[in-house]
């Protein structure tokens, strides 16, 4: 099985702090996702100092394969000593999952990592270790696809503390909050920014400590194969279809000339539509085995528009900053069809772009850089990125 | 008879949007809808001739959104009388 992760974290800070003692790091190598929280003993600098450190360390070293032992002795060895209380401290959590399904959780005194399976809180089972006099808690489980897993910080559990409820909203009512809200997000940015409106509202919107919550969401892998442009050396054009037809994918082009290569290539034939949903964006095409055949650059540049707003909005789309984001990408035309494709059905984009010029783009004449194709890719490329998703791109 | 308008990239910003919303409106107007189908298509590689459209796959006509009903009146009806 191969699985993808889909991450995110969220943070209150302490009422009355300009910094946040708890720090997330959010990490993605060849192989497997990194998810870790350090809560900085006290708040303010010096904890962020601390929970920062800790978080940076484990990081850094975990990416580089030391273990957990040489990791945790670095962080004794390494954080400053407090002057007031005479002891270097922060709380972390790591919870590593590979590609092919396992997981690895270490805790030291956070609250206890959430699982959510099927929609309901599921016990992990962890032993306890003691490494450099400390007590940790460890774990190896396999991860299914659905899986939701929570870090979150004391400020979290601790929420409403003496206020609304006499020990605050405790672990057992978060987790069964989260267990209810997670059956509504489709995305792990939403359930940690619902956490934390939570956890504010208890607190009376002024948090007695900072409150952190981290998500990762376990999602099968879904390839996007995107193919743009005629390939330099018409020679290639043969390469370019066989790549975008490879393997098990959602596959799509865009790009009038492109799409007249692919329907050559594959002997089917390419059926244009008149329907312009959108009157900037021309009309989709058909093609038996492509799932979505659009127009090239005019789209291209539509779609990078949209995704551009969609990471600037943050997790919530309706009532949020960009109220109209939700409706503009539900539109039926090419771009907002390509951008909700990269949004919700993708964790690899498998670029393969033509560098061929079309003449008569290099017009002057034309009120539109038709010739902006590598440009949009590029940009196309850095966004899906900044979205937590694999990319890579293959010239032509 | 089918027109065939593309609606490649260059076509696009040169007004094919607008050619075919006055074709549509043309053919209602004179009752031709059983006989004209319009159908889009991509760059045919004439872009500097664009708008490019064809008749029945024929010849290239270069059209504007001006002179579109020109072109019906030149191009689209005395064929259709014939």
């Amino acid at each position: 099985m191969t699985i993808r992760a889909d991450c995110a974290c969220k943070s209150l800070i302490k009422y009355h702090e300009e910094l946040c003692g708890d720090k997330v790091e959010l990490l993605c190598t060849d192989d497997s996702y990194i998810m870790i929280l350090a809560d900085g003993m006290g708040s303010g600098v010096k904890a962020n100092i601390l929970a920062t450190l800790t978080a940076k360390i484990l990081g850094t070293m975990f990416l580089k394969g030391a273990s957990l032992d040489e990791c945790v002795e670095t962080i004794v060895k390494t954080l400053p000593v407090c002057q007031v209380r005479h002891v270097a401290y922060s709380t972390f959590s790591i919870l590593q999952v590979s590609r092919d399904g396992q997981a690895y959780l270490v805790e030291f005194d956070n609250p206890a990592c959430l699982m959510l399976r099927g929609g309901q809180v599921c016990p992990i089972p962890f032993r306890l270790r003691e490494i450099a006099g400390k007590q940790i808690k460890e774990a190896h489980f396999p991860v299914r696809t659905g899986d939701i897993y929570l870090l979150v910080s004391d400020g979290v559990i601790h929420a409403g503390v003496g206020q609304k409820f006499p020990f605050g909203w405790t672990w057992e009512a978060m987790a069964a909050f989260a267990a209810a809200q997670a059956l509504s997000c489709r995305r792990a940015a939403q359930l940690a920014e619902r956490i934390c409106e939570e956890a504010d509202q208890l607190y009376d919107s002024r948090p007695g400590d900072d409150t952190t919550a981290a998500v990762m969401r376990i999602v099968p892998a879904q390839i996007v194969h995107l193919m743009t442009g005629p390939p330099s050396d018409p020679a290639d054009d043969e390469r370019i279809v066989e790549a975008l037809m490879e393997g098990d994918a959602c596959r799509i082009v865009c790009g009038g000339t492109s799409a007249t290569i692919v329907a050559r290539q594959l002997k089917r034939p390419l059926m244009p539509t008149l329907l312009f949903a959108d009157p900037d964006i021309p009309p989709i095409a058909h093609l038996q085995g492509i799932d979505l055949v659009t127009e090239g650059v005019l789209t291209l540049n539509r779609a990078v528009a949209l995704l551009r707003r969609y990471t600037a909005a943050g997790p919530q789309l309706k009532g949020g900053p960009d109220d109209h984001l939700a409706r503009d990408l539900a539109n039926e035309n090419g771009g907002a069809l390509l951008a909700s494709t990269l949004i919700e059905r993708c964790t690899d984009l498998h670029l393969f772009v033509g560098k061929a010029v079309n003449m008569a783009h290099q017009n002057p004449d034309l009120p539109f850089d038709l010739g902006a194709r590598q440009l949009l890719v590029e940009q196309l490329k850095n966004l899906v990125q900044a979205m937590g998703k694999q990319v890579s791109v293959t010239y032509f | 008879m089918t027109v065939t308008i593309c609606i490649g990239s260059s076509c696009h910003l040169k007004g094919s949007r607008d050619i075919v919303s006055r074709l549509q409106t043309l053919i209602a107007e004179h009752g031709l809808n059983e006989q004209v189908t319009l159908a889009g298509a991509f760059c045919s590689g004439n872009c500097v001739q664009g708008v490019v459209v064809t008749i029945d796959g024929e010849q290239v006509h270069s059209v504007s959104p001006d002179n579109t009903e020109t072109f019906f009146q030149n191009e689209i009806l005395p064929r259709l009388a014939q």
